[in-house]
């Protein structure tokens, strides 16, 4: 079946590094573990549909995460650590939010108008396209879809990471991708 | 667009992607996509919509993310108050001392007393002092200095065997001095007639023949 490489295996090293060395006092090491993961994290919460305070939501990330960094045994790796973070705060914002429609979190009823009208700038007809598909996905697919195509996680991280099963994962993201395809053969 | 039926390969393509297949598993794939007009065009979609997530994504301050972060809460390593070395061997040298010398107290207690203690057995064998001794209260009864119950000598050297019957006509209360001639010979020849080897371990008799000084009687 699915044999991936652990390829984060020398980065997850790097990031075990990272926090015993800022655990010891080293300031350089936390700028660093922000360097590796922000980006990604910041990926995320877009794939997941938010687009205002980004900046917000991935500082919030880390801040959470080293307030409890003594929490993490490194069980997963630690990037997958952070999404799960992040998810959290995401379910809680949107909790928060309920009442404010000012949240670019598309009902899958009206995803279309409200992306049309929100993402004006996209040139590109092809990325519309696609970001219409992904918008119009489930939020758990479009989670486990975000993780699986735009960062590379395993089924096994992304269960970790959205809390699920592996197979359930699986299924997300196959049925994520068969749905892309039929919006896009529209 | 269609699916792929061998839907391994089709699991396999984000790892493709992002280039986590090993080599021979990558070379399959890779072997299989081009072969594949479907996986081809998945393989396709996967690297647009990655691009896609990619360039939406808005650029993150790393300056704000890290200026937000707690401080490192630099652990000192515990300092454990050592007790000196000279101290550790002190305590040494008494847990030693306290073992050796409780080891000793042991074997010598344990030497001191009796194994087991037979009573039948030792009991007969004490030759005490009558009772008229001082301090008793049958005072009344008690033989005269120097004399020694013949009864307890009798039964000491014959309290087994054929002893018993020799010497059974003694009178219980009878004295050396009262003794003739045969009653004499017979107690020396049970005497005689003592095996050489005790058959127990002897126990340490006690025989006090001291009846003179502790009789209320003196001489």
């Amino acid at each position: 079946m699915n044999k991936p490489v652990r390829g984060g295996g020398s980065d997850d090293q790097r990031d075990l590094d990272l926090i015993a060395r800022w655990k010891a006092g080293d300031e350089r090491a936390a700028t660093e573990l922000v360097e590796r993961h922000a980006a990604a994290l910041a990926r995320f919460a877009v794939s997941s549909g938010e687009r205002n305070e980004v900046d917000e939501l991935v500082q919030d990330t880390f801040v959470r995460a080293f307030n409890s960094l003594d929490g993490f045994r490194g069980d997963s790796s630690f990037r997958t650590w952070l999404f799960t973070i992040e998810r959290r705060l995401l379910l809680d914002r949107r909790r928060a939010d309920k009442r404010r429609r000012d949240r670019t979190e598309l009902q899958e009823s009206d995803s279309a108008t409200e992306y049309d009208a929100l993402d004006s700038v996209v040139a590109d007809e092809t990325q519309r396209r696609l970001q219409e598909a992904v918008a119009r996905l489930s939020p758990t697919q479009r989670e486990v879809f975000a993780l699986r195509v735009a960062e590379g996680l395993s089924y096994k991280e992304i269960a970790e990471a959205v809390g699920t099963t592996e197979g359930a994962a699986r299924v997300h993201y196959h049925n994520a991708m068969r749905a892309v395809k039929e919006f896009l053969d529209e | 667009m269609n699916d792929c039926p061998n839907a391994d390969i089709r699991d396999q393509l984000p790892d493709l992607l992002h280039d986590r297949l090993d080599m021979s598993m990558r070379a399959a794939v890779m072997a299989h996509v081009d072969a594949c007009v479907d996986c081809r065009a998945e393989l396709e979609l996967l690297r647009s919509v990655h691009g896609m997530l990619v360039s939406r994504t808005p650029r993150v301050d790393i300056e704000y993310i890290v200026g937000a972060l707690p401080k490192a809460r630099s652990q000192p390593a515990r300092v454990v108050a050592r007790r000196p070395m000279w101290s550790d061997w002190r305590i040494a040298a008494a847990v030693t001392v306290l073992a050796v010398g409780g080891g000793s107290l042991a074997v010598l207690r344990q030497g001191a007393t009796p194994s087991v203690v037979d009573t039948s057995l030792v009991a007969p064998m004490a030759v005490q002092p009558d009772a008229g001794a001082p301090g008793s209260s049958t005072g009344a009864t008690a033989p005269p200095a120097g004399s020694t119950s013949v009864a307890r000598i009798a039964t000491t050297v014959g309290g087994s065997g054929a002893g018993e019957q020799g010497v059974a006509d003694l009178p219980t209360t009878a004295r050396l001095a009262d003794l003739n001639e045969r009653q004499l010979r017979a107690l020396l020849d049970e005497i005689d007639a003592l095996q050489a080897v005790p058959i127990t371990e002897p126990e340490p008799v006690t025989i006090r023949l001291d009846g003179k000084a502790t009789s209320p009687e003196g001489a």
